[in-house]
C-alpha cells in the first residue's frame, strides 16, 4: 500500500508534515462479495439499514458483486464499527479500514 | 425500506416444519459451540472486521460477538413460533430422523402466515445466516459451486427461493 516516495529517505521530513496535516483521514466501512447472500437480500439491507435509494443500493451492490467489495460509509472509527457489526447481524460480510490514501 | 405493512406468507405444511426443523437445528448448532471460532461455519457469523490489523479484528469480535449470535438464537425462535400455527397439527407426528408421518395426509396443503413487520426482519436475518452456515458446510466457495444430486443443494436453493420470495413482499416488488 505504500507509495514508492515512502522508501526515499530525503523526503522523510516532508512525509510527516504530511502526515500531520491529514490527521483525520476517515475511515471506511467496506462491505465484501460472498457467493451466497442474494442480490435481491443485499439491495434490501442497503436500503434498510442506510436508507439509500433503491437506484444507489442497487449501485453499491453491482459494486460488491462485480469489484469484490464496495465502500459503503465513510467517517469515525466508532461510526463505521457499528455500521460493520449491523452489516455482521444481516449475514453480510464487512470490514473497517482507514480511507487509502 | 423499512416493512410497514404485514407480509402474508403461503407455504406447505411440509415447508413449515421442514424449516422449523432447520431453525432447532440451527440453534443447537449455536448451543453446542462455545466459541464460534471452533466451527468455521459459526464463525462466518461473525466475521473479521480488520482485515490486516488482528489484534483490533479480535477485540471488535470480543464485543459484538455476544450479541450477534443472541440475535441468531432469537431470530430462529421468532421464525418457530411464526410458524407454530402451521406445525402444530394433531395430525402431524415427527418420526425417527425427522421423517414426517402425516396421518390425515395434509402435508401438502396450504398455510398461511401473517407476519408483522418485525417478524419479517427476523425471518430474512434467520434465513440468510442458515444459508451462510449451509454454505459453509457444503463447502460453497463461488456461485457456480453446485451439486444437484445432494439433496442438501436444494435445501439451500429452497431457502434463498424464500429469502427472495420474502424480500420482494418486502420491498413492494
Amino acid at each position: 500500500m505504500a507509495s514508492s516516495t515512502l522508501s526515499l529517505p530525503d523526503l522523510d521530513r516532508d512525509l510527516d508534515l504530511d502526515i500531520a496535516s491529514t490527521p483525520d483521514r476517515p475511515w471506511q466501512t467496506v462491505v465484501w462479495n460472498d457467493p451466497v447472500n442474494l442480490m435481491s437480500y443485499v439491495v434490501h439491507v442497503f436500503q434498510e439499514y442506510f436508507g439509500f435509494s433503491r437506484a444507489k443500493a442497487e449501485r453499491l451492490m453491482l459494486a460488491v458483486h462485480h469489484e469484490g467489495h464496495a465502500v459503503v460509509a465513510e467517517g469515525p472509527r466508532e461510526q463505521m464499527e457499528l455500521h460493520a457489526q449491523a452489516m455482521h447481524d444481516y449475514g453480510l460480510w464487512a470490514t473497517i479500514r482507514k480511507a487509502p490514501e | 425500506m423499512t416493512p410497514d405493512r404485514t407480509v402474508v406468507l403461503e407455504l406447505t405444511r411440509l415447508e413449515a416444519l421442514h424449516l422449523a426443523g432447520l431453525m432447532r437445528q440451527f440453534d443447537e448448532l449455536l448451543d453446542s459451540t462455545e466459541q464460534a471460532a471452533d466451527d468455521p461455519a459459526v464463525a462466518r457469523l461473525v466475521p473479521d472486521a480488520y482485515e490486516e490489523d488482528p489484534d483490533a479484528a479480535r477485540e471488535f469480535r470480543a464485543v459484538t460477538e455476544g450479541d450477534l449470535l443472541s440475535r441468531r438464537r432469537s431470530d430462529a425462535a421468532a421464525v418457530i413460533e411464526s410458524l407454530r400455527p402451521a406445525i402444530d397439527d394433531p395430525h402431524l407426528l415427527e418420526g425417527e430422523e425427522g421423517d414426517l408421518v402425516d396421518e390425515a395426509g395434509d402435508l401438502t396443503d396450504t398455510v398461511t402466515i401473517a407476519l408483522d413487520p418485525d417478524t419479517v426482519n427476523a425471518w430474512l436475518r434467520a434465513l440468510a445466516a442458515i444459508r451462510l452456515v449451509l454454505a459453509s458446510r457444503l463447502g460453497i466457495q463461488s456461485e457456480d459451486d453446485h451439486d444437484d444430486e445432494d439433496p442438501r443443494f436444494g435445501v439451500y436453493d429452497w431457502l434463498g427461493y424464500r429469502l427472495d420470495g420474502l424480500v420482494r413482499a418486502v420491498s413492494g416488488d
